[in-house]
């Protein structure tokens, strides 16, 4: 019994070294989260009728907070446009990451303001159920939805999801970078689950989704294992460390940088990690379809750069041939299947996989430069998105949203103004001259061709011309056809989804005609912390 | 740290001969087995005792030999294995009910160290450095062994009951393993025999009082005993998980249910009554009151104690609704726990941090008497919204006694209507009821 | 010897225990058959046929159960955390005020939102 108490004294006087957090330099990631937990709080303690504006309000100004922190961040960064890491090296403010989510902030915003809409429905109400769970066509249902119920919970939902965004291509170990994987994707399969039309098809969206998802994620697991087992660190530095030795082909390490790099294509639905996409796009709420295409993007490529920047420069010629192999079937698959789709939503779908592929392509040219390609194109690509889902909220009969293509035949006559912006769009996802999608391609494979990848350039360019064919094909759709009889009517929507979509316009015409400001603040951010 | 906290958690342990090993799990076995034994008759002796009645008393000297007897007597009855029955499930499941709650007991500190055949040994298996961890361990293992002969019997009110005890179980786990962390806290450690030495000077009991009666609470609704013991109430659910089970199989389970009162009853004493340590009058006249073989008695006597809180709350309770029996442990002891965890945590932060005792209690005092103000003037201000809506719920509905044609109580916010009687001695007054203008004889007729 | 082995050893005589009485229960009982014996029990009425693999149970029990996993995870992480609280300082009572904070925040919602009504 003596030995025991002096096993208690002993115990109390060691202390452990606190580690230090910065809460400072956290503060855009620790606004969003305080945003979504006082959401959570909104919910439980407001009534029903106050919440709506409540929730909106929090998330807009907590969003705009962060960007305010984002940019306040920047600006303390050292001339040498070199970052820090923070919390014991798991977090990396730097270039990068600043960047990112100041886009990601900016893209939150918008989707916000998308999923806010509640003018759109005949009904009253917005995109999401009444009641999520009660089972579709049910009587529940049915009275919920003659209550005028509405759910608010979508806003922390976001707000959560666009946490993990927000970490995603901050992290700078294996761990905290899974964290922020499984923070960003949970809310999202709820998320998908939630449409108001089209029920039976929304949940399966969330099923699919969630069930893949969680097998990317195990695969993204046993990757990291592997690389602590290979390494004995999980941290990205330590891992670049370890690596940068390797002579011979060491298996825990290749397994693992595959795995790691299966979760991680997953998230951005690269072929062959693709087949989700198209089902959850067409299925998921119009608003979180645009939030998850445009935001996921940046986040999964912010983290992938950093994971393959960072982890792996030492190993890049064991991984560039796959993943030049990749982006090539990527972007012929995704423009080749997108040829034949008959829905807007799933053509939508299948040009975002093609988009995979060539922000890929920036990113294997393993150069500052295709750091800061990759990122503009993340930029370009995801106000472009969000804008394109944006416009297919309006155009609706009386089943809700008209996504079917022969709906938006001769929809150029009827209301050239959502015609003419989705036109817009269309071009950019194109590519085409004086639209952000001819900049961002051009930055892109301008990065690839010097880094040595000039087939890759070559194919993607072969793929621009066809992705084109469709888009163009949408256009004639929609401007050289006669108006059916019983067509969809574009609804006039409150100004918030006016905002999301003038911003989408903005961005794409501003960066079509003037890229270089941005050019030159994604030059500044290309550095990675090592 | 870790490596010397887990060593010196281990000093002491790990080193026995394998006979004595042997030796020591046979008598904890035996202990476990004689304990559960004399705990059945001492339960009927003290509830017949609590009725006004005598209770066992023919077999054996005042009857003490009643439960072996019981034993044998169900040892020679049929051991039915009924028709819908997932064979293989329904015969493991007692096991695994009742091997879990005697390993519990491997870590359970009996005494100090004393002397077996010139072996110098603790009295007590073995400890861990995550004992009490390990002891909620298998103790979820045992729930396992209920689900599973709920669901293997192939039965409606099994099924229903093992459920219900599963729910039950693991609801008063997390109340359970709250009230935990404050024992570790003063501690410093899992291991039982360590957190024993560590109660030398306090009982943990007085030291952390809220703790101590959250896990009384709790440790009775985790042995599913009354007035907790809802997966055996006979009235609605015949005998819950072991109705389909006869024979043996259902003394394992009878043997498991009050192994795992003494497992509890003894964590309790571990943990919040000094376990083996002599109590305080006692080391105040004797010395030697904590040396040799004497701290056995004093642990056996505390076990005893709780044992007969078990069944004194048998004999005084009536069982809770299940509804109010899961509000109990989710909307009360979860968060009182965790808020009087933070308390403690902050006390002893504080006071690490070399402020004054009295003031933190000062301080702290103040804190809670203001937030409890303020909750009486949240109360008062706001009205009860749950209460509004089961009003509004209520309001529209009148309660239809017989609905459906059966004769149903009313719930919670309805109100019965007024029973007709025949014999109306006190005038009835101006605006009566509609219910006077109900042909009183017609039910008298009909009856 | 190991910590863990002495558990075997209590762990392995209790099996033998249950074993042997499962077995002895088999031999020494009578065996009287009787169809109705066999049925499910239930009050004496015909009983309620079974699906097959027990049926599906009422969705409010897996909603407990999935509480249980929050809060237990949550006790996980208090256990290390309250061993070395001494040694943590006031960064780990503030570190684990903001966890418990989070975690009372879903548990308000919870509550609010009806998930803690049984009846």
């Amino acid at each position: 019994m003596s030995m025991s108490t002096a096993a208690t004294a002993t115990l109390a006087v060691t202390k452990v070294d606190a580690p230090t957090i910065e809460y400072g330099k956290l503060s855009p990631i620790l606004i969003i989260a305080g945003v979504a937990v006082v959401g959570v709080l909104i919910e439980a303690f407001l009534p029903r009728p106050a919440r709506y504006r409540a929730q909106l309000t929090v998330a807009l100004v907590g969003m705009i907070a962060a960007f305010g922190a984002v940019v306040w961040l920047a600006r303390d960064l050292p001339d040498d446009h070199r970052g820090s890491v923070t919390a014991m090296g798991a977090v990396a403010v730097d270039g990068p990451s600043l960047f990112l989510q100041g886009t990601l902030l900016l893209i939150g915003i918008a989707s916000v303001l998308l999923i806010g809409e509640r003018r759109l429905e005949p009904a009253g109400g917005d995109a999401f159920a009444p009641q999520a769970a009660a089972a579709p066509g049910s009587q529940q249902e049915k009275d919920a939805a003659a209550a005028g119920w509405t759910q608010t919970e979508v806003y922390p939902l976001t707000m959560f999801s666009l946490v993990g965004m927000l970490l995603f291509p901050a992290a700078n170990d294996l761990l905290m970078m899974f964290v922020a994987l499984e923070i960003l994707s949970l809310p999202l399969y709820l998320l998908c689950g939630l449409a108001r039309r089209h029920r039976l098809l929304s949940q399966e969206a969330a099923l699919k989704y969630f069930l893949l998802g969680a097998f990317s994620s195990a695969f993204f697991l046993f990757g990291v294992a592997m690389l602590y087992g290979y390494s004995g660190s999980v941290s990205l530095d330590k891992i670049g460390v370890a690596s940068a030795g390797a002579m011979d082909n060491d298996a825990l390490l290749l397994i693992g940088l595959a795995m790691v790099a299966v979760g991680l294509l997953f998230k951005v639905g690269a072929v062959p990690f693709h087949s989700w996409t198209p089902d959850v796009y067409q299925g998921a709420p119009t608003p979180i379809t645009g939030f998850m295409a445009a935001a996921t993007k940046v986040a999964a490529f912010g983290a992938m750069m950093r994971f393959f920047y960072v982890a792996l420069p030492g190993m890049r010629w064991d991984w560039r041939p796959v993943m030049i192999g990749v982006a090539i079937v990527t972007m012929v698959a995704g423009a080749i299947i997108a040829i034949t789709q008959t829905d807007v939503k799933r053509l939508l779908a299948y040009s975002s996989i093609a988009h995979a592929g060539f922000i890929l392509t920036g990113m294997i040219a393993m150069s500052d430069a295709g750091v800061s390609s990759t990122m503009f194109y993340l930029v370009a690509y995801g106000f472009v998105t969000l804008g394109a889902f944006a416009v297919v909220t309006l155009v609706r009969d009386a089943r809700g949203e008209a996504t079917h293509l022969s709906h938006w035949a001769g929809l150029g006559r009827r209301s050239p103004l959502v015609a003419g912006v989705f036109a817009l769009f269309l071009l950019a996802f194109a590519g085409i001259p004086l639209t952000s999608g001819f900049s961002g391609k051009f930055a892109v494979f301008q990065a690839a061709a010097r880094g040595g990848a000039g087939s890759l350039v070559v194919v993607g360019v072969l793929c621009s011309a066809v992705a084109a064919f469709f888009y163009v094909r949408v256009i004639v759709l929609m401007f050289f056809s006669e108006p059916k009889v019983d067509g969809p009517t574009v609804v006039v929507p409150s100004v918030m989804t006016t905002a999301a979509i003038a911003l989408g316009v903005a961005v794409t015409v501003v960066l079509g005609i003037l890229p270089q400001p941005v050019l030159d603040l994604a030059d500044k951010a290309a550095l990675f912390v090592h | 740290m870790t490596d010397s906290g887990m060593q010196l958690a281990a000093v002491g342990f790990g080193t026995d001969v394998w006979w004595l090993i042997l030796l020591k799990a046979v008598l904890i076995f035996a202990f476990c087995v004689v304990m559960t034994l004399f705990a059945i008759w001492w339960e009927r002796k003290v509830v017949a005792w609590m009725q006004m009645r005598i209770g066992p008393k023919y077999t054996g000297p005042q009857g003490l030999l009643q439960s072996l007897a019981d034993g044998v007597k169900l040892a020679l009855k049929e051991d039915i294995t009924v028709k819908g029955a997932d064979k293989a499930v329904y015969i493991i499941a007692p096991i695994v009910a009742m091997v879990p709650a005697f390993m519990a007991f491997a870590v359970i500190p009996f005494g100090p160290e004393v002397s077996i055949f010139g072996h110098r040994t603790h009295l007590q298996l073995t400890d861990l450095p995550v004992a009490v961890l390990y002891i909620l361990a298998v103790a979820s293992v045992g729930i396992y062994g209920i689900v599973l002969a709920g669901w293997s019997s192939g039965s409606t009110y099994p099924l229903l009951g093992g459920l219900r005890s599963s729910a039950q179980m693991i609801s008063y786990e997390i109340a359970m393993g709250l009230s935990f962390a404050a024992v570790f806290l003063y501690s410093g450690s899992m291991s039982t025999s360590e957190i024993v030495a560590a109660q030398q000077d306090t009982w943990y009991a007085v030291l952390l009082p809220v703790s101590f009666i959250i896990y009384v609470v709790a440790m009775i609704g985790e042995t599913n005993r009354a007035p907790f013991d809802l997966p055996e109430a006979e009235g609605e659910l015949v005998g819950g998980f072991h109705t389909e089970y006869s024979s043996l199989k259902f003394a394992l389970f009878f043997l498991a249910e009050y192994v795992n009162m003494v497992v509890v009853s003894s964590l309790a004493t571990t943990l919040f009554l000094g376990g083996y340590l002599a109590p305080w009058p006692i080391t105040a006249v004797w010395e030697g009151a904590n040396s040799g073989w004497w701290p056995f008695l004093w642990y056996f006597l505390k076990v005893q104690a709780f044992i007969f809180v078990f069944i004194w709350l048998r004999g005084t309770l009536p069982r809770f609704r299940y509804d109010q029996f899961m509000k109990i442990g989710w909307k009360v002891l979860i968060p009182l726990s965790l808020v009087w965890l933070m308390l403690v945590a902050t006390v002893r932060a504080l006071k690490n941090e070399g402020y004054e005792q009295s003031r933190i209690v000062l301080w702290v005092a103040g804190g809670v008497v203001a937030l409890l103000l303020l909750s009486i003037l949240w109360d008062a201000v706001t009205p009860n919204r749950d209460e509004e809506a089961d009003a509004k719920a209520a309001g529209p509905e009148p309660f239809d006694p017989m609905a459906g044609g059966f004769p149903v109580p009313p719930m919670p916010g309805q109100q019965l209507p007024p029973v007709p009687r025949r014999n109306v001695r006190k005038p009835e007054p101006v605006g009566a009821p509609a219910a006077a203008e109900l042909p009183a004889d017609r039910t008298e007729g009909e009856a | 010897m190991n910590l863990y082995a002495p558990i075997l050893v209590l762990g392995g005589i209790a099996l033998a225990f249950g074993v042997v009485s499962l077995v002895m229960g088999a031999l020494t009982g009578p065996k009287r058959y009787n169809r109705a014996k066999l049925e499910a029990y239930e009050c004496g009425i015909e009983p309620t046929p079974q699906p097959i693999g027990g049926g599906r149970f009422p969705v409010k029990y897996y909603l407990t159960a999935m509480l249980f996993i929050v809060f237990d995870i949550e006790i996980v992480f208090l256990y290390p955390w309250a061993v070395y609280f001494d040694s943590l300082g006031m960064f780990g009572l503030v570190e684990m005020a903001m966890f418990v904070a989070a975690v009372f925040v879903a548990y308000a919602y919870l509550w609010r939102r009806g998930g803690l009504e049984w009846d």
